[in-house]
């Protein structure tokens, strides 16, 4: 059991890897960039240029896979010659800072020919002060030099190149500055060492919204699975009692209906009906700064949504499951000794017939997740689904790695699960 | 009631004349039909699916507008003579709309603006998985070794990827026409298809005819190709059938994240999507036919899968 736990979860490692991969090359080699995804189609080739270069786009693609698996602060810090530090500023910004030969941290700025360090203090003050003596000179007989500069990038600065630098300023808009720095590496630990990186469409860290989406996500899922596995399994149970009865037939029809029909179809004939017609719930979710739990009618229909079509599978697992054991012989035997109906159902039947849904539920979460992003479409949930999305058209190639890896985890993990469920419910099964 | 006309056909057809040893085509089809008429639900769906085949097949001479037919004196409207389910946003009838919607789902696949060849996008998308997935279930099945664990271990990844993902991906990456959209869905049907074929070839090749095609020193493509899949075609047919459905539905949530056909195609899942934005406003036709129109089907198709399914087992 334990060597079959532990290849399976080489196997999960091994997933991860590869989709990561297949995600960074499928984004790589598709048209479109996110420069002008992110910035509109009218901006100019050189603030394309600038900006893809800031996000450390220009990289060839193995490099930009790297430095998102593993980081970039080590190859940065070489660079640099210093080590690098990330910190957590007193306002919640994450900031990256370079350690000198005191033990202080320092950034820098170019300020026409010459370069200024920022030293920080213990209490986050900045005292700027020239710093010319780190120029080197390379085989060009150029001034260089590599440091930190205050967007969290390790830049190669030169002197008297005078580069022109664009950068989006929000409320302002494009704002073009001189002296700026050559070379980019924007600086992250790397995904293996818990940072995701940065959204290249909303600037902000990625694992801060992920966290916001990933749990209205779980909400959402969580209220529904909730609702329908105890539904599921009862109704199934009843239409499985009796096969080919009327009751049989309307829930098991009426189960494949709504398990077959694609749910953003089931989302609007819901909101038609009940929001549009009836007037009962809101048709939307708006949540703004609230939580999902703070506006439950909101609410609503999502999860019925939801409901309907994870009841329908389970149901219709459920009854063939019931049938098949109700066709069993030693349910008869039961029945024959003179058993009341409800004992042998409820004592006999019932457990032996629940092993093969809980297992499929696991294997199902895998469709769940699948629902939930249409179901956060159709609703305007703010949830991970609808993150992943807008990440996928965006080519915020940060974000959507992050997302894909949520999502593969959950799967691949819940399958798991399943299969060692399964061995305690059916003590015949024996993983090697 | 039910139960006692299947159990008086049943009679009929064990009392009957004994069927000539040499079926005829037409006995057979006879039989087909039998079974099929015995089920209920199958002949709800099948009428479901005629009812959309059959639009499909005359969109042009059924509708009396064209599906990009613009009217702007009258968008957003509901129901009349003049236009049967409505107009959408830029006043384009819908029921043309939907029915050149179906043309596309079941009948022609359009490969440019111009060019379009026959067989529609979902049933090409079911088509490309077969091809895909028998050439890998095979290869795996037939040859074994590390050929197969590789394959084998590659499709597990790709299963355990949740579905709809493999979508976004997809088309989000290679971007959206129908060209596209068929391969998505080939894509994520392949795994499913060479699970099964690669199970059936395992159980195949084991067959002394394979040793025979061997030992004639055949070569391992005409041994997949034309010895184990012809004798695996039962199973992965009726898989097939499945799948269609499982395409359709594929297409209209592709459309509806906007990854689908690009406008101003029918395509029913942008449809939806576009019409979701006139439901506050207080128009919801444009959202509701193209939904109640994909639903019809799919439920079609499921229901012709079922019945026929239960029906053939009960003969059996």
């Amino acid at each position: 059991m334990a060597k079959f736990i532990l290849r399976r979860f080489l196997l999960l490692l091994l997933t991860m890897f590869l989709v990561s991969m297949a995600v960074f090359l499928i984004a790589e080699a598709s048209p479109g960039n996110v420069a002008k995804n992110v910035l509109g189609a009218f901006i100019t080739p050189e603030q394309e240029a600038s900006f893809l270069a800031q996000m450390g786009l220009d990289k060839p693609v193995w490099q930009r896979y790297l430095y998102w698996l593993a980081g970039s602060d080590g190859h940065a810090s070489k660079k640099v010659g210093l080590p690098l530090k990330r910190i957590t500023t007193a306002k919640g910004y994450e900031e990256w800072w370079a350690v000198d030969e005191a033990g202080r941290m320092i950034r820098w700025k170019m300020q026409g020919e010459s370069l200024v360090a920022l030293v920080r203090g213990e209490t986050g003050d900045e005292t700027e002060s020239e710093d010319n003596g780190r120029w080197t000179t390379d085989e060009n007989g150029k001034s260089i030099f590599w440091g930190v500069d205050r967007q969290n990038h390790a830049v190669l600065w030169e002197k008297g190149a005078d580069r022109e630098v664009w950068s989006f300023v929000v409320g302002k808009g494009w704002m073009k500055t001189t002296g700026g720095p050559v070379q980019y590496i924007p600086l992250k630990k790397g995904f293996l060492r818990g940072d995701p990186g940065v959204s290249l469409r909303t600037g902000r860290p990625v694992g801060k919204s992920m966290f916001v989406r990933l749990r209205n996500s779980l909400v959402l899922a969580g209220i529904a699975f909730v609702i329908v596995m105890p539904l599921a399994l009862v109704l199934g149970i009843i239409a499985g009692l009796k096969e080919g009865s009327l009751k049989d037939r309307f829930l098991s029809i009426s189960g494949m209906m709504f398990s077959v029909i694609p749910e953003f179809a089931t989302g609007i004939f819901l909101i038609l009906i009940m929001s549009h017609w009836l007037q009962l719930v809101p048709g939307a979710t708006v949540f703004g700064e609230k939580a999902p739990w703070e506006r439950p009618d909101m609410l609503v229909l999502p999860v019925l949504t939801l409901t309907l079509i994870e009841l329908g599978y389970v149901l219709r697992i459920t009854r063939a499951s019931m049938s098949e054991v109700m066709r069993s012989p030693y349910i008869r035997t039961a029945f024959l000794k003179g058993l009341p109906y409800w004992r042998v159902v409820t004592g006999h039947a019932v457990r032996n017939a629940l092993i093969a849904p809980i297992t499929v539920i696991m294997l199902h979460v895998n469709w769940l997740l699948g629902g939930i992003v249409i179901v956060e479409v159709v609703f305007g949930y703010p949830g991970l689904g609808q993150y992943l999305l807008d990440s996928a058209l965006y080519k915020d190639i940060n974000a959507l790695e992050a997302g894909t890896m949520i999502m593969v985890l959950l799967a691949v993990s819940t399958q798991l699960v399943a299969d060692i469920i399964y061995t305690f419910l059916n003590p015949r099964i024996r993983y090697a | 009631m039910h139960k006692e006309t299947i159990m008086e056909k049943s009679h009929e057809i064990e009392n009957g004349a004994p069927p000539p040893s040499g079926k005829s085509r037409f006995e057979k089809l006879k039989n087909a039909a039998a079974v099929l008429f015995a089920s209920k639900t199958a002949v709800v769906g099948l009428f479901l699916v005629l009812f959309w085949v059959s639009t499909a097949l005359l969109a042009p001479y059924i509708t009396s507008y064209g599906p990009n037919d613009q009217d702007w004196k009258a968008p957003n409207q509901s129901p009349s003579w003049s236009h049967p389910l409505g107009t959408d946003e830029l006043g384009r009838d819908l029921w043309s709309r939907l029915a050149y919607g179906a043309r596309i789902v079941l009948v022609i696949l359009p490969v440019t603006d111009s060019i379009w060849i026959p067989g529609g996008t979902a049933l090409w998308g079911v088509f490309a998985s077969l091809l895909f997935g028998a050439t890998l279930g095979l290869l795996g099945g037939y040859r074994g070794g590390w050929i197969d664990e590789i394959i084998m271990r590659f499709l597990d990844a790709m299963m355990s990827v949740p579905i709809i993902l493999l979508y976004l991906i997809i088309v989000a990456a290679i971007g959206a026409s129908a060209v596209n959209v068929v391969l998505a869905i080939a894509i994520v049907g392949t795994p499913g298809v060479a699970r099964l074929v690669r199970s059936l070839a395992l159980d195949i090749r084991t067959r002394d005819y394979v040793r025979a095609a061997e030992t004639r020193g055949e070569s391992d493509a005409y041994i997949m190709f034309t010895e184990i899949l012809p004798n695996a075609k039962g199973p992965i047919i009726i898989d097939a059938m499945l799948r269609v459905g499982y395409a359709i539905f594929a297409m209209g949530t592709l459309g509806f994240l906007g990854l689908g056909l690009p406008p101003p195609s029918p395509d029913w899942g942008s449809m939806v999507a576009k019409g979701r934005e006139f439901i506050l406003i207080g128009s919801p036709w444009a959202a509701l036919w193209p939904s109640l129109a994909i639903a019809s089907l799919v439920v079609g198709l499921n229901l012709l899968a079922d019945g026929l399914r239960e029906e053939s087992m009960r003969y059996q």
